[in-house]
């Protein structure tokens, strides 16, 4: 084809792009994509009985604000990395300060609990199941930040594929708290966090294969 | 005749606005600026570069919503073109040494220093083919003067005249067209 046909049929079908298209299109991919997980922790997982009571406890909304402020970092993240010019992303640090915060009521809580009990604390129930759970729910989350980075342009793919398997799964984690029963910050500290970073190495590593384009 | 970055974000923000006219004027624009980019750094394999050329088109235009309206239309087209021939080398299995990175790495004011390019080729064809070579050399490749003669074939001291007697006409000639 040669480049005055090919100019010819690009230019008829041009949509107008709003201002904050890339933003948009973003939050369309997470959404949709939190919507598969949200059904799939309600259908399979079961959200726990007593959430309404725990929603007005201290440990269910540490957990919020700890899965949440690592979401908006990443996603943060995600949209300097879906265009193509360079970025700095040394801001990225600031993710560093929820799980400071976290570690910091963590150390309260073992120094007000016998020793004896830190290690049921920190395993609780589901410590086999959780990190790979948050992985699992993630991917519909990731899946729809695939659809959003079609018409994006990242150019540094492995980091934008962490970066986007952290927002899956760091909101992923999010709606995984509906069900969890876990109460103790060490537990959320580990486990979660880990389920997150699994998200995220597996987006680096399927970053330079899925992103490409 | 290149386009410069407003003209080029003037249609780039009025396509996003839904205006495929400017869209059009807009690729119709980038495709010798985009062929120059890679001719440069694939040097001489005509078919890649046209190749390359429509596909960043196409990237262009179905991604320009990674298009930031606050920021210069070229550093972001120059970002797109830079990674469509990473790409293509990567398909390609090619190997590139490791200097020719850093030529395809820096590619900002690239349109700046060939229209900068451009002026002095026309500035140095109005002299004696002695003359602009003299100066070409000397100022512009950066030869020392005893390299200048002995490439010339010429005396050294005919090398620092013909530079003085280029310079002092380029200069009469430069104020004469500002005046």
């Amino acid at each position: 084809m040669n480049t005055e046909q090919l100019i010819g049929d690009l230019s008829r079908d041009v949509p107008a792009v709003p201002r904050h298209a890339l933003g948009r299109r973003i939050g369309v991919g997470i959404v949709a994509g939190g919507c598969v997980t949200l059904l799939l922790v309600a259908a399979v997982l079961g959200v726990r009985p007593d959430l309404d009571a725990e929603m007005r406890g201290f440990s269910f909304w540490m957990k919020w604000t700890y899965t949440t402020s690592l979401g908006i970092g990443a996603v943060i993240a995600v949209m300097r990395l879906a265009r193509p010019t360079p970025v700095a992303l040394n801001s990225l640090w600031l993710l560093a300060i929820p799980v400071l915060l976290l570690s910091g009521i963590g150390i309260g809580e073992l120094a007000g609990t016998p020793s004896r009990d830190w290690v049921v604390m920190w395993l609780g129930a589901s410590w086999k199941a959780c990190p790979w759970l948050v992985l699992a729910l993630s991917m519909p989350i990731f899946i729809g930040l695939l659809w959003s980075f079609r018409r994006l342009a990242p150019t540094r793919l492995r980091a934008a594929g962490a970066a986007a398997g952290l927002a899956a799964g760091a909101w992923a984690a999010t709606l995984y708290c509906l069900h969890c029963p876990e109460v103790s910050a060490i537990f959320v500290l580990t486990w979660y966090s880990l389920g997150i970073a699994l998200a995220g190495a597996f987006g680096a590593l399927v970053g330079p294969r899925l992103l490409r384009w | 005749m290149q386009t410069g970055e407003d003209q080029l974000r003037t249609w780039m923000t009025a396509g996003l606005d839904g205006d495929a006219a400017a869209h059009e004027a807009l690729l119709r624009a980038l495709v010798p600026l985009l062929a120059a980019f890679y001719r440069r750094r694939l040097r001489g394999a005509e078919h890649d570069v046209e190749d390359l050329v429509q596909e960043t088109l196409i990237a262009i235009h179905t991604r320009r919503a990674s298009y930031d309206r606050d920021r210069p239309f070229t550093a972001w087209l120059y970002a797109v073109a830079r990674y469509r021939l990473i790409d293509h080398f990567r398909r390609q299995r090619m190997t590139v040494a490791i200097e020719d990175v850093e030529a395809i790495l820096v590619t900002e004011g690239f349109e700046d220093a060939s229209s900068a390019r451009m002026d002095v080729d026309t500035l140095l064809a109005t002299l004696s083919p002695k003359q602009a070579r003299a100066i070409r050399d000397t100022h512009v490749d950066g030869l020392s003067v005893a390299e200048a003669a002995s490439g010339a074939g010429i005396g050294e001291s005919d090398v620092k005249v013909s530079v003085h007697r280029g310079l002092r006409a380029l200069a009469a000639r430069i104020r004469g067209e500002r005046v």
